[in-house]
């Protein structure tokens, strides 16, 4: 490692002051951002963990019946406490390994997004709202191609609000030596429609599968997927698999989802 | 008596603890270097020039050395001298060791390797067996053929033919401890090396050419390894001798050791190969006919490649009498890391092919791959003795019986059955079942390879010091060794002492390789014990006018005629009458000898035999899939430590699964390895082992006159994985009517493929 300065405020507000810094970085459970730091691929001066902040942890109740999830949770507080939205616990029990799930957090993991990560897909699978610092974003508008977001600079996620639906599950087909998804989707049923969302399978980074959803909307089962392919010519071909293979994997765990929600 | 007692691994203990050293948890001394290599980024291409100012003013340098810094011989290869330490004029791969940078850290090392500037002009590169054989990039001037009787006439008189080809994924070693060295300087340019090999010797002399020593110059020791399967035969040379170049020109110790990833871009892997087959078969599916050709990518210098490929050729009937068969071998010169030995060196590229080429057989005339296999067996011992294709007389063929048993325990039929009405059930989850058989020739092929040393002393308190040339791969060796050594002079274990392999004195030892290390090892030991007894039973027979043989050891005790003494009485009378009590032991395997070019001889001492079945499940709509019951019956002779050899069994059909199934090795374009860490290349772990795992040995002795009649274990088991890949390929073929054509290894995607091949009208 190299040198940097370490803080770790107790409040939003002194997290946002510390973050002006010139090159100060937010600091979540590092699972990403300190391998990144080792192979010198950042280097930020200072390193602001979010850890201490209360305000930014657990899981509670909005007002409105969503699950909201302070940004710094850990997945594995996730998957003990979002029992609310079983799914969503669900999705959060199986990233990673203890390790990764006991430190990495939600607010982390949404900032990085990473195309094979899962949150995003179940950010954007219910609707979520993003909330920061400064403002309120709504997942259509949050994911915007791989490892970017609607983030601007010194902007962190202080909390994300699910919207509960009637049903909804997430299938990750792991990619066996990382376990990290080679394609996952996450399907959600609301009153006013179905969403779909699939992460590890696009050049684009996690994404809404538009005609899945207008069939499922129309009849919840997973026989109304069939006939319905995806084109593998823009999806991720790399070592672990092709972009016909990923394609073929969407739509199969689209229904392996309907099956199971 | 402790021999064929399941005894743990003697440093089990240790291992679990954390107390057993490895190379890298010697304390070392102060003010002792550490190195990494600085390495080529091209495939191909002439070496320029190489700017490296800012290596050396990186913090902690001390030294950065090119080809023209090396003081004598630049070559770490164990064969053709054609392996430079560090590349001269021309790269061959990408991750070639170009530079050497010695620092005051590991980290330090690693993180200046990566600021040199190598100045390339690239050419060609060659990286795939179509690429070398469109330009003719090889190893020897052509193709290796063995022959038995005629194949070219049997395949147009055949009744049946058919032609087909595997393509087989290579396998990273992946043992758990990386490549390390550590070396110390004496005094007058000795050096004293550490190193984590098979073959301490041959780090001796690649070391001794490498500083202008004569070898009495360098003493290797080799406590334990983290695992070796092969790869550490001939890849730990190149960091032993880099330390060595470095203490000389420091005069401090220096020490190597390569991270995960450097690991996996710099050293060998299994050859991956490709074999294209056209069979002739009767309609009860005896092979008639059998011509085989295959292909394999040996990298870029020459390594073990040759014996590797022989060993190919020399497994392509497994366990069938091919009256007509023709095998074609060719030595394939790429771009990339230097294949290398890999448990098995070769027999199971040759022993799959020729389970494929029995299973497709079977697909054609609708049989059950078992009885195909049964019919082609070669004949039980005691019947008509047929030869193999190198015509050597198979003897001691017991597969019939120990195929026959594994069917019944394993209860193969009923399965069977069961699997059929499974699949005529289930549309979208299809089972599989196989059964597949091992037969692996035992010696090395290089006939004088086939020697081994001891050295043993017994101390006057009856306590006693062991060493032999075999080196500690976690395999048990050295338990083994020291329970024929316990045996022999009849005392409890714990009077032995294991001690690090050490050539200082055991010399000119063969690598513990081709399975051998029990078989030869043990014979040294033995010959050495049986002196040291013989002497003190001299003595005592004078002593109580006895006979000799009268004299007995058993028991932590030794009886001579009335009298009755504890072996450390024993050890301490001999010594008062001035008898030595140090001795060396050696053994050579009788009986074998061997041409290689003619494809010749009687290379084996015997055989190894087993079986395997594998049941599984194959999802058809992804591909993804899973062992659901492992039975393994293997032929261990009369076993010297049934727990080891059990462990030696299991670990083999893991390691063999994870080959054939998940272990996948990539390349890209540029030839740059993309799966150089677990993250992306993924072996089995204890979750992935079959729920079900039934593992046996064989209850029968050795035929040959080995140590108590054990056999080899080291290798053969590892074959016992092929049952997994046709099981795979059992379960696709119930997809449709045509054959899968599946190929290793099979991950989700390539068996997804397959289902589609199966189906494709
Ligand atoms: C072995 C391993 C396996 C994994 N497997 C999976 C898997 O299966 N599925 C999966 O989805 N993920 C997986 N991950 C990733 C894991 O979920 C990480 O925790 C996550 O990507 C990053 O979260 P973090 O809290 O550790 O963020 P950090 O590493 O601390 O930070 C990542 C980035 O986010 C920024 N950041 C952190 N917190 C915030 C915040 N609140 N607001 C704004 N920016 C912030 C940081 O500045 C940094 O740029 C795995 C990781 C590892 C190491």
């Amino acid at each position: 490692m190299y040198n940097f300065d370490f803080e770790k405020p107790e409040s939003v507000a002194d997290a946002i002051a510390a973050l002006q810094g010139e090159e100060a970085q937010a600091l979540g459970g590092g699972q990403t951002l300190i391998p990144t730091l080792k192979q010198r691929l950042a280097s930020p001066s200072t390193l602001v963990s979010l850890k201490g902040i209360a305000e930014m942890q657990g899981v509670c109740m909005g007002d409105d019946g969503s699950v909201c999830i302070g940004g710094a949770t850990n997945h594995a507080t996730v998957a003990a406490e979002a029992g609310a939205y079983p799914a969503l616990a669900d999705t959060a029990a199986h990233i990673g390994d203890p390790a990764v799930r006991n430190r990495g957090t939600i607010g982390g993991s949404l900032a990085n997004n990473d195309p094979s990560a899962c949150y995003p897909a179940a950010a954007l699978g219910s609707g979520a709202t993003i909330v920061t610092n400064a403002r309120q974003i709504a997942a259509d508008d949050y994911f915007q191609g791989m490892f970017t977001t609607a983030l601007d600079e010194g902007e962190i996620i202080t909390e994300v609000r699910f919207p509960v639906p009637e049903k909804a599950n997430y299938q990750k087909f792991v990619q066996p030596a990382s376990r990290f998804a080679l394609v996952g989707v996450y399907v959600a049923k609301y009153a006013d429609g179905v969403r779909v969302a699939i992460t590890g399978a696009s050049n684009d980074g996690v994404f809404r599968w538009a005609e899945a959803e207008a069939a499922l909307s129309a009849n919840f089962s997973a026989s109304a997927l069939d006939g319905l392919s995806l084109s593998g010519d823009d999806m991720i071909s790399d070592l672990h698999g092709t972009g016909e293979y990923r394609a073929h994997l969407c739509a199969v765990m689209t229904k392996r989802a309907v099956a199971a929600a | 008596m402790s021999v064929a007692k399941p005894l743990p691994h003697d440093a089990a203990h240790l291992h679990v603890t954390g107390a057993a050293r490895y190379v890298d948890d010697i304390p070392t001394p102060a003010g002792t270097l550490h190195l990494a290599f600085g390495m080529s980024t091209a495939a191909c291409g002439t070496l320029n020039n190489m700017d490296l100012d800012a290596v050396r003013a990186a913090p902690g340098v001390v030294a950065v050395l090119t080809a023209p810094d090396l003081p004598f011989d630049n070559d770490v290869s164990p064969s053709a001298h054609d392996e430079p330490l560090l590349a001269t004029d021309a790269v061959h791969y990408v991750g070639q060791p170009v530079f050497l940078v010695i620092a005051e850290t590991h980290l330090q090392a690693r993180f200046a390797a990566r600021l040199g500037k190598i100045d390339i002009t690239e050419t060609k590169p060659v990286f795939t067996i179509e690429d070398a054989l469109a330009a003719n990039a090889r190893f020897e001037d052509g193709p290796r053929i063995y022959a038995q009787g005629d194949a070219a006439s049997a395949l147009d008189a055949a009744e049946n033919t058919l032609s087909g080809s595997l393509d087989i994924g290579g396998q990273e070693h992946f043992y758990l401890e990386g490549q390390a060295a550590l070396v110390q300087p004496g005094e007058n340019g000795d050096m004293h090396v550490i190193s984590s090999t098979q073959h301490p010797t041959e780090i001796q002399h690649k070391v001794a050419e490498a500083i202008g020593q004569p070898m009495h110059a360098v003493r290797v020791e080799t406590r334990r390894m983290g695992g070796g399967f092969g790869g550490k035969e001939s890849q730990g040379n190149a960091l032993a001798v880099a330390c060595a170049v470095a203490v000389r020109l420091t005069g401090q110790p220096c020490k190597m050791r390569y991270d995960r990833d450097d690991d996996m871009i710099i050293t060998g892997k299994r050859h991956d190969f490709r074999i294209d087959y056209d069979i002739g078969f009767d309609e009860e599916g005896h092979i008639t006919a059998l011509d085989v050709r295959q292909y394999t990518r040996c990298g870029w210098a020459l390594d073990l490649s040759l014996p590797v490929a022989d060993r190919a050729m020399l497994h392509a009937d497994n366990g069938y009498w091919l009256p007509n068969i023709r095998i074609e071998s060719h030595r394939l010169r790429t771009n990339t890391q230097s294949a290398t030995a890999f448990r098995g060196f070769g027999g199971p590229q040759g022993m799959l092919g020729m389970e494929r080429i029995v299973d497709h057989v079977a697909a054609e005339l609708g049989l059950d791959p078992l009885v195909v296999r049964q019919r082609n067996f070669y004949a039980s011992s005691g019947q008509e003795i047929q030869t193999t294709p190198y015509g050597q007389p198979v003897e001691d063929f017991i597969l019939d019986d120990l195929v026959a048993q594994l069917a019944k325990t394993s209860d193969y039929d009923a399965r069977r059955a069961a699997v059929a009405e499974w699949n005529a059930a289930n549309p979208v989850l299809k089972k599989g079942i196989a059964l597949t058989p091992v037969k692996f020739g035992i010696s090395f092929t290089l006939t004088h390879l086939n020697q081994a040393g001891a050295l043993v002393h017994v101390y006057s308190d009856g306590s006693i010091h062991l060493n032999h040339g075999g080196t500690e791969m976690g395999q048990g060796l050295f338990q083994k060794i020291a329970q024929v050594a316990a045996s022999r002079f009849g005392v409890a274990l714990d009077a032995i002492k294991i001690t690090a392999t050490d050539t200082a004195k055991v010399p000119n030892t063969s690598a513990t390789a081709a399975s051998s290390g029990s078989d030869l090892n043990g014979m040294a030991v033995k010959a050495a014990c049986d002196t040291l007894r013989d002497r003190m039973a001299e003595h005592l027979a004078q002593l109580h006018q006895c006979h000799p043989d009268a004299v007995v050891f058993a028991e932590g005790r030794v009886q001579a005629g009335e009298a009755d003494y504890s072996f450390a009485e024993v050890a301490a009378m001999a010594h008062q009458a001035r008898i030595s009590l140090s001795a060396t032991g050696f053994y050579k395997t009788p009986d074998i000898q061997w041409d290689r070019i003619k494809g010749h001889g009687r290379p084996f001492f015997y055989f190894a035999y087993g079986a395997a079945v594998t049941e599984v499940v194959v999802d058809t709509l992804t591909g993804e899939n899973r062992i659901l019951r492992a039975d393994v019956l293997h032929d261990a002779g009369a076993s010297l430590n049934p727990a080891l050899d059990i462990g030696q069994v299991e670990g083999g059909y893991v390691q063999g699964a994870g080959w054939l199934t998940t272990e996948e090795l990539v390349w890209d374009d540029a030839g740059r390895l993309r799966t150089h860490a677990p993250s992306t290349y993924k072996i089995p772990a204890c979750g992935d082992r079959p729920d079900i795992f039934n593992v046996s040995l064989w209850d029968g002795e050795n035929r040959a006159d080995t140590i108590y009649k054990s056999k080899a274990v080291g290798e053969p088991p590892l074959m016992l994985g092929i049952s997994a890949l046709l099981a795979l390929s059992d379960a696709v073929s119930a997809c449709g009517p045509n054959y899968p054509d599946l190929h290793a290894p099979a991950t989700a995607e390539s068996v997804l493929a397959s289902v589609h091949k199966a189906q494709d009208a």
